[in-house]
């Protein structure tokens, strides 16, 4: 029975938990809100987590990897990642894909397919595999775009993928999807990520002609209830922000918290259409 | 006397094996808890890719002692589970001390827990750290099973409060029991909210498994150790108070009887939690240890009127039924790491001491009893103590107060003058907590080094 000294003991706890929690905290990258609600929100992401979402890394005709963006479907989000030699895709890959329950079935067996079919294709143009109809449509969207960011930066290579990159860092979310080519026509802004207490909300709107044509949520929360309510939220708010032109739009009752979150994401991104 | 229970010499065959002390797994079992600590900061590590700002900061910091008051909480219930390994090897009070340590420091994540997300919170809502409570009412109202937790974490803070050292002394034993066995609902009612907000489960599936798995076979422990095993215990041996015997003015013995009680696998130096079926006794269950070696039809316990609860066991009648759950504690022969061994008593802790002194095996002159009252009419049990000692060749010594009131000197010389071979014996000790702290520092001064100084204390 060594003497004990609760104080000290108080004390010493206290210091190894606020310094633990503290070194923790300032270990982990502080990076832009894009990169981490990519883990955050979607399930699917943990395996992206540190893959730049919709970047280009010096791709080109010098080679390097493209990534496309992330393409939602009813099973989950799918988002390919092209590895580029000399203008030519050389290698395909998932970076996110449905996951959990069947999901994993047909991941496995749907997304080496559509690898190898994007290699030999070296286009979009790829049949879908069946029973995986909606994995393959999501994949063939995330190729496209991954593509067009491909011929983009492959284009101004001056830039060697600015555009790209500029979006991965996270500052300003993944914005310019299709932007560099032809400024001028539509084109997809995504708004910054907004945190909210059920998660993450974040908004991509289509702009043509100084009007948001489409407003989409790329995010918006999950799990449990929030099911329900984005369900019931994020239609509603899309149609408003089309009808309104602008991020003066009501918010859905009961779903307050996704309101002011697709507001904040929607601001950013008119702002961003704008600039 | 004629309640002497001589069973010492079977007793001691039993416990008659090669001296090879068991090791407490108390470092192991630490470590354990350590990698399990270290593989919930994992899963924040895991599903954190980065963190935004300031308000990221301090959601993070909820979640990381969101997460780690989850994972202490399942394991504060599991030290009250009364698993054998637990109770019988690391020993009771020392298994007793480390829920209270680590149930207080659970409870301060709560609060932080609770603090930091909430803060968070109305930093995200563009609010400031004023808006603290409305945003907790907010979240209480709408985020699923929060409003549970809210109770839940309410239960908490009570059981926080009346455990604390100066309140719990000033009430009854019996209240304070009653408000710690809320902790179980408390439990229940903020498991939930892990599960459905907490980011790292919602994520990761495997995660929420992990968190099933540990929380449901802490259930399951507690439901097979504190319920179903009393409960075949004493089916099965049907305890019932066969007599009690006054030994000295305030300290009695009751005898117990039942049916092949020394199936029961107690080992001298352990005690039960008994529960005697009286009226106005029968909501509470307190611990006394056997004063003897079990019998197959008899136990003993010797017990001080100190409280409530002791000073009524003098009215019980013979014929009551009992209701023990035990044994536990691990201040056993299983202990022993050398031939000799010295016995220290203070009180009515001689009860351990009396049972050990009768079975702990050795040869003439390698047990010593070493017996601290405050007069020679205190000396509860003496005469058996005499007889076992003349029985079997042991040394038994007594040290009370002189007649002017001055206590007796226990120090490091007098005991190396009484036993000069002092450093080479095993000690056991059983006594408040002053006199033990008192006799260990002699004990240490007279060179026995601390790993053979096996004490049970149940001083928090």
């Amino acid at each position: 029975m060594r003497k004990s000294h609760p104080i000290r003991r108080v004390v010493l706890a206290t210091a190894a938990t606020v310094s633990g929690v503290v070194l923790l905290l300032s270990l982990k990258p502080a990076s832009g809100p894009a990169a981490a609600s990519a883990a955050g929100a979607a399930p699917q992401a943990t395996a992206s987590g540190q893959a730049p979402q919709g970047g280009a890394q010096a791709a080109g005709a010098a080679g390097g990897t493209v990534t496309g963006d992330a393409a939602q479907t009813q099973y989950g989000t799918v988002q390919v990642r092209l590895t580029v030699a000399g203008g030519k895709i050389t290698k395909a890959e998932a970076v996110q894909a449905p996951k959990g329950g069947l999901s994993d079935q047909k991941t496995a067996l749907a997304v080496p397919k559509l690898n190898q079919e994007a290699v030999a294709a070296q286009s979009a143009r790829i049949d879908a595999v069946s029973g995986a109809t909606y994995t393959s449509t999501g994949y063939t969207k995330s190729l496209q775009s991954a593509l067009d960011r491909m011929k983009s930066s492959a284009g101004s290579t001056g830039a060697a993928g600015s555009s790209g990159s500029s979006g991965s860092s996270g500052a300003s979310g993944s914005s310019g999807a299709s932007g560099s080519s032809g400024a001028a026509q539509a084109r997809t802004v995504t708004g910054k990520v907004a945190q909210t207490q059920y998660g993450p909300v974040q908004v991509r709107i289509t702009v043509s002609g100084g009007k948001i044509t489409q407003a989409s949520a790329v995010q918006a929360p999950k799990g449990g209830l929030s099911d329900q309510k984005t369900a019931s939220a994020v239609p509603k708010l899309n149609q408003e922000a089309v009808t309104a032109g602008n991020a003066h739009i009501d918010a859905v009752s009961g779903a307050t918290y996704t309101s002011t979150g697709y507001q904040q994401s929607l601001q950013s991104a008119l702002d961003q259409a704008g600039g | 006397m004629t309640t002497t229970l001589a069973g010492g010499r079977a007793a001691r065959r039993q416990t008659m094996r090669r001296i090879r002390p068991r090791r407490s797994p108390a470092v192991p079992l630490l470590l354990a808890v350590g990698a399990g600590a270290a593989a919930v900061l994992w899963l924040w590590w895991h599903n954190t890719p980065s963190i935004a700002d300031n308000t990221g900061r301090i959601l993070n910091a909820g979640r990381i002692t969101g997460l780690l008051a989850g994972y202490l909480m399942a394991l504060v219930v599991l030290q009250m589970a009364r698993v054998p390994a637990l109770e019988r090897r690391v020993g009771s009070d020392r298994v007793a001390r480390w829920h209270a340590r680590s149930g207080r420091y659970t409870l301060c994540l709560i609060a932080a827990h609770v603090f930091l997300t909430m803060w968070g919170y109305a930093l995200q809502a563009g609010k400031s750290l004023g808006d603290i409570v409305q945003q907790t009412v907010d979240s209480v109202e709408q985020l699923p099973d929060v409003g549970k937790a809210a109770i839940g974490t309410g239960l908490f803070v009570l059981i926080g409060l009346t455990s604390i050292g100066g309140i719990r002394r000033r009430m009854p034993y019996d209240t304070w029991y009653h408000v710690h066995l809320m902790t179980y609902a408390a439990v229940f009612l903020t498991f939930w909210h892990q599960i459905t907000t907490g980011n790292d489960f919602a994520v990761e599936p495997a995660a929420k498994m992990f968190w099933y798995g540990l929380y449901g076979a802490v259930t399951a422990l507690v439901v097979w150790y504190r319920i179903l095993t009393p409960i075949r215990l004493n089916l099965r041996h049907r305890m019932r108070v066969e007599a009690v015997i006054e030994e000295t003015p305030g300290i009695v013995s009751v005898l117990i009887g039942g049916r092949r009680l020394h199936r029961m696998g107690a080992e001298a130096g352990q005690f039960f939690r008994w529960r005697f079926l009286a009226p106005g006794m029968r909501f509470s269950s307190h611990p006394y240890s056997l004063s003897a070696a079990p019998r197959p039809d008899m136990l003993r316990i010797t017990v001080k009127a100190i409280g409530d609860h002791s000073a009524r066991l003098r009215e019980l009648t013979p014929g009551t039924r009992v209701w023990a759950e035990g044994p536990y504690g691990a201040l056993t022969a299983q202990r022993r790491s050398r031939g000799k061994v010295l016995l220290v008593a203070g009180g009515v802790g001689i009860t351990p001491m009396r049972a050990l002194f009768e079975t702990l095996p050795g040869a003439a002159g390698d047990i010593t009893l070493l017996y601290r009252a405050n007069s020679t009419q205190d000396l509860a049990l003496w005469d058996e103590l005499a007889k076992i000692a003349d029985e079997r060749g042991a040394r038994l010594m007594y040290a009370v107060n002189s007649p002017d009131g001055e206590r007796p000197d226990i120090s490091a010389e007098n005991l190396r003058r009484k036993i000069p071979d002092i450093d080479r014996h095993d000690v056991f000790m059983c006594g408040p907590a002053g006199f033990a702290q008192s006799v260990y520092e002699a004990l240490r001064g007279a060179g026995v080094p601390a790993r053979r100084i096996h004490h049970e204390s149940f001083e928090m």
